[in-house]
């Protein structure tokens, strides 16, 4: 059904803002979040693929009555096939990235809902509103309408982390926010750039008149606007200079919010590196820069994360450093490495939102995220850090996990692409990312427990092990069956080059 | 000399965004701060809209037995206006939540030096 | 003295200037090592990859930056300085970031 594609992001929406109108009445706040929540993943798979014009408006040529009568210079120009309405995009990846956003925001609200004393209908609001941000995100095909999202998405982000209420988590809410009233505008410019040498702000148009030479690519206006995009991108998905305000915003949130915050990340990092590669494919220069970038990311990402002594910073770090993975699939531009790369967006978002679940468990139990007072918690709960070390064996890439067969195709990719360099470095960082886990994974759990630590006797909710034990399954279903995520995305790398 | 009033809008543009950067970049003041980031959003919304203007353009509002070939040779272009009104709102918003946050900093630390209060 | 003992005095030396209060354990200066060498293979490595450009250039380049890293050890702990929450530090790098992203996009593509 083509007319549930804007309910993708209409449901959400909606439901977020009567969240806040009865954000008093508890548990019409959870009814009412788990519903949509349950709703959110299974509309994806409901929804069959194609376009949708909001309005109805769809391109004349599609629409003859209207065409009947209009005077030449409308329906015998490109005007005729030109996209008068915002479009959403729905084919087989977004499908798949949908779902997974919806599973997860479901499970991050279930076990927020769960984990807090009293249900809070604002900090779901901002969840859902979120979510219906990255959505949006993910479907639009109007490039301003994409902006309005992204600054949706900045602001919602800014939320989640104020109602963590942690220490200095106002100030970091603060720079994150200024840094996103720089880059904001600076991707409205980029819309106002493409805008005026094309007169279009629909990505498809854009990349026809590109193509038919009414737009020259060598356009210096339109080798800015592609910068700014870039711009715009580095700071949506928290790629360096960006990296150490994106980390320090996840170690502010609270455990679950910084999983959804980092799905977002993912999430936005893909949708618009795709926008990019779309337009702007025929720039070497614009893979050559995702592939630096990428590279930068991971190099700064993994070795910060390695000096740091708060396990929240540190995991942030190294879901900052694991971008780069991704990144490096789409900068290859191969239909392998592009399928690879959105096949590790995907086990990315899965394993890390697990990781800070996980891990949060320790932060419920004691307060304290500082890894050189913790120790000793492996007795506290054996099956729960045994799906922690799990967890850390699917980040660094360990079969029978998903993340092994994506870098595996990242590593087959660069090398069929002729950069073996990257694979070497990927499989490096890999193996360092894997240290960094199980140093943190020492410290908190294995090495004897400081005599001054206390651990209070509240029991880890049901709801949390409930989640992490879905997002484990979800990893090791698409490790043994990875053609089963490929199959939806390799249609589409194929469709992008 | 008369200057074009959309070349004098584009240098405007420029001027402001540059000049919101030098406020962000090196002002101290929080609120100050924030005043010099609604710059770098205003001077793109000025940018925006001056790509919509058309010289000695009409409004652009088709009105019944206008002729369709001089309405396209005078209209000036409407999508800018819709977006700079959108994003007017946006820019709204994300101020009113700069400010807010910066009332609440304000109470806890007592002063807004931005060296004092974002540096860790 | 052993080169470990010494890679320790000198990350010692360099955190005390930079009024760093946590102490250098044991696993602290293994993770700084480790960082540190990671980042100066990884650099190297990906320096290789200008073999598609210039092989020539790729060796110089190599070779220099390889000395250079060398000479400038322990990185780790200035660019964890250079890499803190403050905001100033950020803001800067954003807008040098922006400047060479459009420097770069502007006269890269048409000059190259």
């Amino acid at each position: 059904m083509n007319s549930l594609i804007p309910i993708m992001v209409i449901l959400p929406i909606t439901c977020a803002l009567l969240l806040n109108l009865i954000h008093t009445k508890e548990r019409a706040v959870k009814i009412l979040a788990i519903i949509v929540g349950i709703a959110l993943p299974i509309i994806p798979l409901l929804t069959s693929y194609g376009l949708h014009y909001f309005g109805g408006h769809a391109p004349l040529i599609n629409n003859p009555v209207l065409a009947q009568g209009l005077p030449a210079f409308l329906t015998e120009t490109v005007l005729n096939i030109y996209h008068p309405a915002i479009t959403y995009i729905f084919s087989s990846a977004q499908q798949l990235f949908i779902f997974i956003l919806g599973i997860m925001a479901f499970l991050v609200i279930f076990t927020s809902l769960n984990e807090t004393k009293r249900a809070s209908g604002v900090y779901a609001f901002l969840m859902f509103m979120g979510t219906a941000a990255v959505t949006a995100i993910l479907l639009s095909d109007d490039i301003f309408n994409l902006y309005v999202f992204f600054e949706i998405a900045a602001l919602s982000q800014v939320g989640i982390i104020i109602a963590s209420n942690a220490e200095r988590s106002y100030e970091t809410a603060l720079k994150y926010l200024f840094l996103a009233s720089i880059a904001a505008p600076m991707l409205l410019l980029a819309v106002a750039f493409l805008l005026g040498v094309s007169g279009n702000v629909n990505i498809t148009d854009i990349i026809y008149s590109i193509n038919t030479g009414l737009v020259d690519p060598q356009n210096p206006v339109l080798l800015m606007a592609c910068g700014l995009l870039f711009f715009g991108w580095l700071y949506g998905a928290g790629l360096p200079p960006f990296h150490t305000i994106k980390s320090a915003v996840y170690s502010k949130a609270l455990p679950h919010g910084a999983a959804l915050l980092q799905a977002f990340s993912v999430f936005t990092f893909v949708a618009i590196a795709i926008i990019i590669l779309r337009i702007f494919s025929f720039i070497p220069l614009a893979k050559i820069f995702i592939i630096v970038i990428s590279l930068l990311a991971m190099i700064l990402g993994i070795t910060m994360a390695l000096m740091q002594t708060d396990f929240k910073r540190l995991i942030g770090y190294l879901a900052v450093g694991e971008l780069g993975y991704i990144g490096i699939g789409l900068g290859l531009g191969t239909a392998l490495g592009i399928t690879a790369g959105l096949f590790q967006a995907v086990n990315e978002a899965l394993i890390t939102s697990l990781i800070f679940i996980g891990f949060g468990t320790i932060f419920y139990k004691t307060g304290i995220s500082n890894i050189n007072k913790l120790g000793g918690l492996m007795t506290e709960n054996p099956r729960l850090s045994f799906i922690v070390i799990l967890s850390g064996f699917a980040m660094a890439g360990i079969p029978p996990f998903n993340a092994f067969q994506s870098k595996l195709l990242l590593v087959q990719a660069s090398i069929t692409a002729g950069l073996p360099e990257l694979g070497i470095i990927m499989v490096l960082l890999s193996i360092v990312t894997f240290m960094t886990f199980m140093k943190a994974f020492y410290t908190i759990y294995l090495r004897p427990k400081p005599s001054d630590l206390e651990i209070n006797d509240k029991d880890i909710p049901k709801a949390t092990v409930i989640s992490m034990v879905v997002l484990l399954v979800l990893c090791l279903i698409l490790g043994l069956f990875p053609q089963i995520a490929t199959s939806f995305l390799e249609p589409f790398a194929q469709g992008l080059i | 000399m008369v200057i074009d009033v959309q070349v004098a809008s584009f240098f405007t543009a420029a001027a402001l965004i540059v000049l919101g950067l030098f406020a962000a970049l090196f002002i101290d003041n929080l609120i100050k701060k924030v005043i010099g980031l609604a710059f770098i959003a205003d001077g793109v919304n000025l940018f925006l809209v001056t790509l919509g203007y058309r010289p000695g353009g009409m409004v652009y509002i088709f009105l019944p037995g206008m002729s369709a070939d001089i309405f396209t040779q005078t209209a000036s272009y409407p999508l800018p206006f819709a977006m700079v009104l959108t994003s007017i709102v946006i820019g709204a918003s994300t101020l009113a939540v700069m400010l807010g946050i910066i009332i609440i900093l304000y109470k806890k630390h007592g002063t807004i030096s931005a060296s004092k209060i974002l540096n860790e | 003295m052993s080169l470990y003992d010494s890679i320790v005095n000198k990350i010692r030396e360099i955190q005390e200037i930079s009024v760093e209060k946590e102490p250098v354990t044991n696993l602290s200066a293994s993770a700084i090592l480790a960082a540190e060498i990671t980042l100066i293979s990884s650099i190297l490595i990906a320096a290789i990859m200008l073999r598609n450009i210039n092989i020539i250039l790729m060796i110089v380049i190599v070779l220099a930056l390889f000395v250079a890293l060398i000479a400038a050890t322990p990185l780790m702990p200035r660019l964890k300085k250079e890499q803190n929450d403050s905001f100033n530090n950020m803001i800067f790098y954003v807008i040098l970031a922006l400047a060479l992203i459009l420097a770069l996009f502007y006269w890269g593509v048409r000059n190259v």
